[in-house]
C-alpha cells in the first residue's frame, strides 16, 4: 500500500514539474536558463523551446477578410556555436504598392545573473529593415547580451493583404524543436488545401465555432433632405469559423545527408493553398482542390493556355523547318533541337509567360514556360498530340497534393502509342526522355486541351550506360600504355556533354589526367560530340607510371587501373532520407591486359557476384589468362534512380563488397 | 577562426566616359587576344575626376566582347551605391558578333538589390546590376557608368588586367586631381606589359596599355593582386563620411584615425569600471590583466557586422557593446581597449588584412587599406595581437588568419607599421602517436593520440565544436583511405594555456589488409597520408609559393596477425631538398610487431615557375612512398 502511494506522489511531482514550463512569452524558467545541454540531442548548440503560432482571417470593413499571422519563439542557446540563433530573419513580401507588414514584440534576451533571472529588452538599434529587392524585405533582429544558457524570446506579427497566400509552417529546424504548434481560424467562406510533409507528423485537432461580422452602413438624408438625419443601422452576419491546431513534441533536428536532392522535401512542415471561396449568394470560386480544378484554372491564366493557342508567330519558319520530316519521331527531333537553338533559356523557372511565347520567339530569349509552351504548341501544329506537363524542380520540393503552387516549371510531352515522349528545350544537352537533372522529381501533371489530366512518371527507367573498353600494356617497370574508349548513353551523355562543354579542351585533360593517377594522355577525340542524340564516345591513348607497384621485384597492379573504384561513397552509419542516383545506372567494363615478357601471373583475383534484393543492383567481376594477356569484364548496375533509406545497410554492403573485389591486386612475378 | 570581413574599406569601383568610336565587331579581335581568352576587353576606360577634397566623380567605360559563356563574369556590369556614393548615369548596349546594336539597356533595366552579405546583418550599401542573358556567342557589351561621392579616401586601384582568362586589347585610366590635396600613386609589377604612363604632371595622370593576352589560372600562385600590374593612388587631404582627414605618413595618418575616428569612442559605464576593476583584484602583471579581460569579452560579446555611413570605419561606442554583447571587428577590438584601459593597461587598435592568404599593407603607400582589426598590446619590444571576434582563440593566438603580415598598429603618438607574429615552420607541428593492429582477416583496429602546435593548431581544433555527424564526416574524411572505416571513443584536449591541441581516437575497420590468396596486403601509413594533389600544369607560367610551412612526426606501432610471415617490408626512405624533409622507417621489433617512424617537415616560400615540376615530383614521391605496403604470407 505505501508503495503505491509513494509512486503516486512522484507521478504528481513529475506533472506539476512537467507543466513548469510554460509556453508563454516572458515565462521563462530558471531551469530552462540553467539547462547545460539538451535533454535528447545532447550535442545540440541551441534548441528551440517552444515555437506556437496562429494564423487567421480577421475581418475590417475596409479591406474585407486580412490575414494575420502571429508566431512566437523561444529558443535556448546552449554553445558560442549557437549564437547565430540569436539572429533572427523575417522575409515579407512587396508588390507595387501593398505589401506584408511586420511587427516585432516581446522580444527579450534572460540571462542567470548572480542566481535571478536578468531580462534585457531588444531596442530599436537591435532591429533592421532591409529591402532586398524590389520583391522582397527582411526584417532582421540582433539580441542584446548573449552567452551561452542565454534564452530568448520574440514574437512577430504579420499582417498581410494576401488571403490567397498563408505562409509555411515548419516543425523542423537544423536544431531540435521541443514543442511545435500551430493553429489556424478560417472562416467557412474559404477553404485551403493543406499539405503536409516530413517524417515526423503532427496530431491535429480540429473545432468549430460560430462568429459574426457585423456591418455599420451609414444612411444620410438625400439633396432634397427626406430621409431625415443620417442614420446608422448595422448588419450583423453569422458564420462558422474553423480552428485546426497541429502540435508536434520533440522534433529532431534535420542534418544534411550526401546523395540528398533536398533536404527541404524531408522537412517536417506545413503549407496551405487557398482553393474555395464561398460567399453567400454567389457563386463558388474554386482555384484548386482536386486535379481537375488545379489544371482548369491554370489553363485558364492569361499567360498560360491562349500561350498555348498562338501559332502565328513561328507558322512560316516552322513550315521551312518541317519540310523534309515525315515519321512523329523526325518531327519531333527537329522541332526540339530548332527550339533550342532559336530561343535561349534566360534561367528563369516557371509555368507562366513572363513576356509572352510571341516575344520570346523574336528577341530569341525565353523563359521555361516560354520554351517549352512555344514547344508544344510547334508540335501540335506539326500534327502531334503534344500538351504540357507541369513539374516542380529539385529545389522546389516534391509536390504531394493538388496544387498550382506546388509546380515552377513546365516541360512538353507528345503521346505516342508506346507511350509519352517527354522534351525540355531549356538545355543544350537535352533530348527526347532524357530530361535536365533539375527536371527529375518524382511525378509531374500533364494537362490536356480538354480540361483532363494525368500524372506523369518523371522518373528516369532506363539505364543510363558508361562502357569502357581499354587495353594496355604493362612494361617490366611497371609502366603502363594502353588505349581507352568510353562510350556514355543517355543521361550519362548529358552528363558528360556538359563537363565537356564547361570546360576548354585543355583544362578539361588535365583535370582528366590529374584525377586518373596523373597519366598522360594523348591522341584525345570525340566521337558524336554534336550529334546529341547519339551516345558520346571519348578515346585517347594514356600512358603512367603511377598504376603499378614494384614490390620485391613483382608488380602489383589494381586491374581496373584509375577506373577502381576505391572508396565506399557511403560513409554513414545511420541514414535518415532515401539516397537520390538521379537515374538507373550501368557501369560495363572490358578490360585487357598484356602482361610484360618474362612474367607470369602469380594472384589473380576470383571471380565474384553481388546481388541486390528486389533486383535493385548487380555487380559481376570476370577475369580469365590467355597466354600473356588478361580478359576483364566488369558490371556494376543500380537499377532504381531512388533507395530508400530502408535499403541503406544493403546499398552500402554492396558497395562495400565491390570496393574490396576491385582493389584487389594482379600480381605478377618474374618466370 | 571567424572570417571577418568588416566591410570596413571595401569599394568596387566602376565607370564611365565620353565615348570613343571603337568597331564593335568581334571579326576584328586578333587571334592573340583570343588565346585562352573567355572575353575580351576591347576597352576599359576610367576617368577619375577629383574636383575637391570632398568630391570625385568617377566615369567608367568598359567595352567587352564575350566569347563564351565562361566569360559572362567579365561583363562586370554593376555598381555599388549608398548615402554617400551616388549613381549619376548607368547604362548598356548590346551588339552582335558583326557590330550590329541588339539591345539598349537603361537605368530601369538593371537590378536593384541590397548588397547585404556573409557575416554581415546589415548595411545601407546597396547594388545596382545587370542580369543579362545573351542569345548567342560572341558579342559585346558596351557599359556606362557614372558615380559621384564625397569620400575622396578611396581611390579605386586600378589593374590592367582585372582577371584570368581575359585579354585586355585597350586600358585607359585618366585621373585630374587639384594641385593642393596631396595626390600620390604607387606602381607596381609594369615590367613586361605594354603600359605608357601618357600624363604625370602635378595636376593630371594617365596611363594606356594595349595587347595584353590572357593568364591562365594556376594552383599555389600569389593573389592575383600581387601578380599583375596595378597603380594605387591616394590624396594627403581626403575626406570621409563626413570627416576630413590629412596624412603624408603612417605616423600622421594614425594620429588622425585616433584624433577624428577613434575619439570618445572608448567610454564606459562606471558600473563596468568597478565590476572589471573588482575582476583583475590585485593582479599587478599588464599580460595577465590582458588575460582576464580578454576572457571577460570572449565570454560576454559575439560578432555581428552592422555598417551604416561612418559605421563602417567608426568603431561602435564601448558603452554600446557593454550593453549589447556584440559589434563587429572594430567594435569589439575597441571595447576590448577601453576595458584595458580602466585597468592601466595600454593597448592600440590594429589595421589589417585578415586572410588566409598572407597580405600585407603597404608600408611605403600612405592610405586607407585593410579589411580587419585586430588589438595589440605591448609587451616588451613586442606585441601580442588579440583576435576579438573569436570566442574560441586562445590568448595571443592568430592562427591563420593574421599572422606574419604588415599592419598597421595605431598609437596615440601617431601610426606605425609592425610585421604580426611569424609563425615558425618547425612549430607548426603535428604529432601522432599510436597503435594499430591488424587481425588474421585483414580487419584493422587502432588508438591514435594527435597533437598540434603553432599553425596546425587552428586547422585541428575547429574539430571540437563540430556536431556529432560532421565530427564523424571530418574523420572519415581525413582518414579517406581507409575504407569501412567506424569511430570509437573521440575526446579532445584543448591545452589554450600552451597552445596546444590532443585529439585521442579510437578507430577500427574491416578489411583494411586485403587478402588475396594467401596474402595479404596493407599500406604501412595508415594514419598520415599526405594528401595534397599536387597537379601536373602544363608550361607553368606564374611563380608559386608555399605559405605555412609544417612539421608533422608518426610514431607507431604495429601488431600483425598471427600465423603469417613477412613477405616483404618497404625499405627506409629519406628525401631532403629546398622544399624540405621526408623520412619513413620501419624498425622490426619481434615477429609480429614493427615500429614504423614518419617525420615530414616542408618549408613555407617563394618559388619560381621553373621549380614546380620539381616540387611537384618532390610531393609524388612523397604520396608513393606513404602508399607503401607490407605484403605478407599465410604460413
Amino acid at each position: 500500500m505505501k508503495i503505491k502511494i509513494f509512486s503516486l506522489t512522484i507521478l504528481l511531482l513529475f506533472i506539476s514539474k512537467a507543466a513548469a514550463q510554460e509556453f508563454k512569452l516572458g515565462k521563462v524558467s530558471i531551469e530552462e536558463i540553467k539547462e547545460k545541454k539538451h535533454s535528447i540531442d545532447t550535442a545540440a548548440v541551441a534548441a528551440i523551446l517552444y515555437k506556437k503560432g496562429n494564423s487567421r482571417l480577421d475581418y475590417n470593413q475596409n479591406d474585407g477578410f486580412v490575414l494575420t499571422t502571429e508566431v512566437e519563439t523561444r529558443i535556448k542557446i546552449y554553445k558560442k556555436e549557437g549564437y547565430d540563433y540569436a539572429n533572427q530573419t523575417i522575409n515579407y513580401s512587396i508588390s507595387g504598392n501593398s505589401k506584408e507588414s511586420i511587427q516585432i514584440s516581446d522580444a527579450n534576451t534572460f540571462n542567470l545573473v548572480n542566481g535571478k533571472i536578468e531580462k534585457t529588452k531588444l531596442k530599436s538599434d537591435g532591429i533592421f529593415d532591409q529591402l532586398v529587392h524590389k520583391f522582397l524585405g527582411r526584417k532582421k533582429i540582433t539580441m542584446p547580451n548573449i552567452v551561452e544558457g542565454s534564452v530568448i524570446e520574440f514574437k512577430y506579427t504579420v499582417k498581410s493583404p494576401y488571403v490567397s497566400w498563408m505562409r509555411d509552417w515548419n516543425f523542423q529546424y537544423a536544431i531540435p524543436v521541443n514543442h511545435s504548434e500551430f493553429t489556424t481560424y478560417i472562416p467557412e467562406y474559404y477553404v485551403y488545401n493543406v499539405m503536409q510533409k516530413g517524417y515526423v507528423f503532427p496530431k491535429v485537432s480540429k473545432d468549430r465555432k460560430s462568429s459574426s461580422i457585423i456591418f455599420t452602413s451609414k444612411e444620410r438624408p438625400d439633396a432634397r433632405g427626406n430621409g431625415g438625419a443620417t442614420s446608422f443601422s448595422q448588419d450583423k452576419i453569422d458564420y462558422f469559423e474553423d480552428k485546426t491546431t497541429y502540435i508536434i513534441d520533440n522534433v529532431p533536428a534535420i542534418k544534411e545527408e550526401s546523395h540528398v536532392n533536398n533536404i527541404d522535401n524531408y522537412r517536417a512542415a506545413l503549407s496551405y493553398e487557398l482553393s474555395v471561396v464561398k460567399w453567400p449568394d454567389t457563386p463558388i470560386k474554386s482555384y484548386s482542390s482536386d486535379w481537375n480544378s488545379v489544371v482548369k484554372t491554370i489553363y485558364d491564366y492569361d499567360d498560360f493556355g491562349p500561350e498555348l493557342n498562338k501559332t502565328g508567330y513561328f507558322e512560316e519558319d516552322v513550315k521551312t523547318v518541317l519540310a523534309a520530316t515525315n515519321t512523329p519521331e523526325e518531327k519531333i527531333a527537329v522541332l526540339l533541337s530548332y527550339v533550342k537553338s532559336r530561343v535561349k533559356w534566360d534561367e528563369y523557372q516557371s509555368y507562366t509567360c513572363d513576356k509572352g511565347v510571341k516575344k520570346a520567339y523574336q528577341e530569341k530569349i525565353g523563359n521555361c514556360a516560354e520554351i517549352n509552351l512555344m514547344l508544344t504548341a510547334m508540335l501540335r501544329y506539326a500534327g502531334l498530340t503534344a500538351n504540357p506537363v507541369l513539374v516542380s524542380t529539385r529545389s522546389n520540393g516534391i509536390p504531394l497534393f493538388p496544387n498550382r503552387t506546388a509546380f515552377n516549371y513546365v516541360i512538353a510531352a507528345v503521346e505516342t502509342p508506346n507511350g509519352n515522349i517527354l522534351l525540355d528545350a531549356t538545355d543544350k544537352f537535352s533530348t527526347p526522355n532524357i530530361l535536365p537533372l533539375r527536371a527529375l522529381n518524382w511525378n509531374g501533371r500533364l494537362i490536356r486541351k480538354d480540361g483532363t489530366s494525368e500524372e506523369v512518371d518523371l522518373m528516369p527507367k532506363k539505364v543510363s550506360g558508361d562502357n569502357v573498353f581499354m587495353n594496355y600494356t604493362i612494361d617490366p617497370e611497371g609502366k603502363v600504355t594502353g588505349k581507352t574508349r568510353r562510350q556514355y548513353t543517355d543521361y550519362n551523355a548529358m552528363v558528360t556533354r556538359d563537363n565537356i562543354s564547361s570546360l576548354k579542351e585543355e583544362e578539361y585533360l588535365e583535370k582528366l589526367e590529374n584525377r586518373n593517377n596523373k597519366i598522360e594522355i594523348s591522341e584525345y577525340s570525340k566521337t558524336n560530340e554534336k550529334d546529341i542524340l547519339l551516345p558520346i564516345i571519348e578515346t585517347y591513348s594514356f600512358t603512367g607510371t603511377n598504376l603499378c607497384e614494384l614490390i620485391g621485384g613483382k608488380i602489383y597492379v589494381n586491374p581496373m587501373l584509375f577506373f577502381t573504384e576505391d572508396k565506399n561513397p557511403f560513409k554513414q552509419e545511420v541514414r535518415e532520407y532515401p539516397v537520390d542516383f538521379s537515374y538507373p545506372f550501368a557501369d560495363k567494363y572490358n578490360i585487357t591486359i598484356q602482361i610484360p615478357e618474362g612474367f607470369a601471373v602469380e594472384t589473380l583475383p576470383a571471380p565474384a557476384a553481388i546481388t541486390m534484393e528486389d533486383n535493385l543492383g548487380i555487380f559481376k567481376f570476370n577475369i580469365a589468362t590467355n597466354g600473356n594477356s588478361l580478359q576483364l569484364l566488369v558490371l556494376h548496375q543500380i537499377n532504381e534512380a531512388i533507395v530508400s533509406a530502408e535499403k541503406y545497410e544493403m546499398l552500402k554492403e554492396y558497395y562495400k563488397a565491390m570496393v574490396a573485389k576491385e582493389t584487389e591486386k594482379i600480381v605478377l612475378k618474374r618466370i | 577562426m571567424k572570417s571577418t570581413f568588416c566591410g570596413l574599406f571595401f569599394f568596387l569601383f566602376s565607370l564611365v566616359s565620353s565615348a570613343q568610336k571603337i568597331n564593335y565587331s568581334t571579326l576584328s579581335i586578333p587571334d592573340s587576344l583570343k588565346q585562352n581568352a573567355n572575353a575580351v576587353l576591347r576597352l576599359d576606360q576610367m576617368d577619375i575626376v577629383i574636383v575637391s577634397q570632398r568630391s570625385m566623380n568617377i566615369k567608367t567605360q568598359r567595352v567587352v566582347s564575350v566569347l563564351n559563356e565562361k566569360g559572362l563574369n567579365d561583363i562586370d556590369a554593376y555598381q555599388h551605391y549608398d548615402k554617400t556614393t551616388s549613381i549619376k548615369n548607368i547604362e548598356a548596349i548590346v551588339y552582335d558578333a558583326l557590330g550590329n546594336e541588339i539591345k539598349k539597356i537603361r537605368r530601369k533595366d538593371f537590378r536593384d538589390q541590397s548588397a547585404v552579405s556573409g557575416s554581415t546583418l546589415f548595411s545601407d550599401n546597396r547594388v545596382l546590376y545587370l542580369d543579362y542573358t545573351p542569345i548567342s556567342y560572341p558579342f559585346t557589351i558596351v557599359y556606362n557608368c557614372e558615380t559621384e561621392t564625397s569620400n575622396t579616401a578611396f581611390i579605386p586601384q586600378w589593374y590592367f588586367l582585372g582577371g584570368y582568362y581575359l585579354s585586355v586589347e585597350k586600358c585607359v585610366l585618366n585621373v585630374t586631381f587639384p594641385k593642393e590635396l596631396g595626390f600620390k600613386k604607387k606602381e607596381f609589377r609594369f615590367d613586361g606589359f605594354n603600359i605608357k604612363k601618357t600624363t604625370d604632371t602635378d595636376t593630371n595622370l594617365s596611363y594606356i596599355a594595349a595587347n595584353i593576352v590572357a593568364q591562365k589560372q594556376e594552383d599555389l600562385s600569389p593573389s592575383y593582386g600581387e601578380l599583375f600590374p596595378k597603380v594605387m593612388m591616394g590624396l594627403e587631404n581626403f575626406h570621409l563620411e563626413g570627416v576630413d582627414g590629412k596624412a603624408d605618413t603612417w605616423e600622421a595618418f594614425g594620429k588622425w584615425y585616433g584624433e577624428k575616428i577613434l575619439n570618445g569612442t572608448t567610454v564606459l559605464p562606471d558600473e563596468t569600471k568597478v565590476k572589471i576593476k573588482a575582476l583583475v583584484g590585485d593582479e599587478k602583471d599588464p599580460v595577465k590583466k590582458a588575460k582576464i579581460i580578454y576572457d571577460y569579452v570572449q565570454k560576454k560579446s559575439r560578432y555581428v557586422n552592422i555598417a551604416v555611413g561612418i559605421g563602417g570605419w567608426k568603431p561602435m561606442l564601448a558603452s554600446d557593446v557593454d550593453r549589447l554583447g556584440y559589434g563587429d571587428c572594430k567594435a569589439l577590438s575597441n571595447y576590448t581597449k577601453a576595458l584595458l584601459q580602466v585597468v592601466d593597461v595600454p593597448s592600440y587598435n590594429t589595421i589589417l588584412y585578415g586572410d588566409r592568404y598572407k597580405l600585407d599593407i603597404q608600408p611605403d603607400f600612405v592610405s586607407m587599406q585593410g579589411n580587419h582589426m585586430i588589438l595589440a598590446v605591448p609587451n616588451g619590444n613586442n606585441y601580442i595581437w588579440l583576435e576579438c571576434t573569436s570566442q574560441d582563440d586562445p590568448f595571443g593566438y592568430q592562427g591563420i588568419f593574421t599572422d606574419d603580415r604588415d599592419v598597421l598598429v595605431v598609437k596615440p603618438e601617431g601610426g606605425e607599421i609592425v610585421r604580426t607574429k611569424i609563425y615558425d615552420d618547425k612549430g607548426n607541428t603535428q604529432e601522432e602517436k599510436g597503435i594499430y593492429t591488424i587481425d588474421e582477416t585483414g580487419n584493422f583496429s587502432g588508438i591514435l593520440k594527435i597533437a598540434s602546435q603553432g599553425s596546425q593548431y587552428a586547422s585541428r581544433s575547429r574539430v571540437e565544436t563540430m556536431q556529432p555527424n560532421e565530427k564523424e564526416e571530418h574523420y572519415k574524411d581525413y582518414w579517406g583511405n581507409i575504407n569501412n572505416l567506424k569511430l570509437g571513443k573521440i575526446t579532445f584536449t584543448n591545452d589554450k594555456e600552451n597552445i596546444r591541441f590532443t585529439e585521442d581516437v579510437q578507430i577500427n575497420a574491416s578489411n583494411y589488409g586485403t587478402l588475396s590468396g594467401n596474402k595479404m596486403m596493407f599500406v604501412v601509413d595508415a594514419f598520415n597520408q599526405y594528401t595534397g594533389n599536387i597537379k601536373r600544369i602544363r608550361n607553368r607560367k606564374n611563380p608559386f609559393q608555399i605559405q605555412r610551412g609544417y612539421l608533422d612526426t608518426d610514431e607507431i606501432e604495429i601488431n600483425l596477425p598471427t600465423g603469417f610471415s613477412i613477405e616483404f617490408l618497404p625499405s627506409n626512405f629519406e628525401l631532403k631538398g629546398k622544399f624540405g624533409e621526408y623520412k619513413t622507417e620501419i624498425i622490426k621489433k619481434d615477429n609480429n610487431k614493427l615500429i614504423y617512424k614518419r617525420s615530414m617537415f616542408v618549408n613555407k616560400g617563394k618559388y619560381s615557375n621553373k621549380e614546380y615540376d620539381e616540387y611537384r615530383l618532390f610531393m609524388e614521391q612523397v604520396s608513393k612512398n606513404d602508399n607503401a605496403k607490407i605484403i605478407l604470407n599465410k604460413n
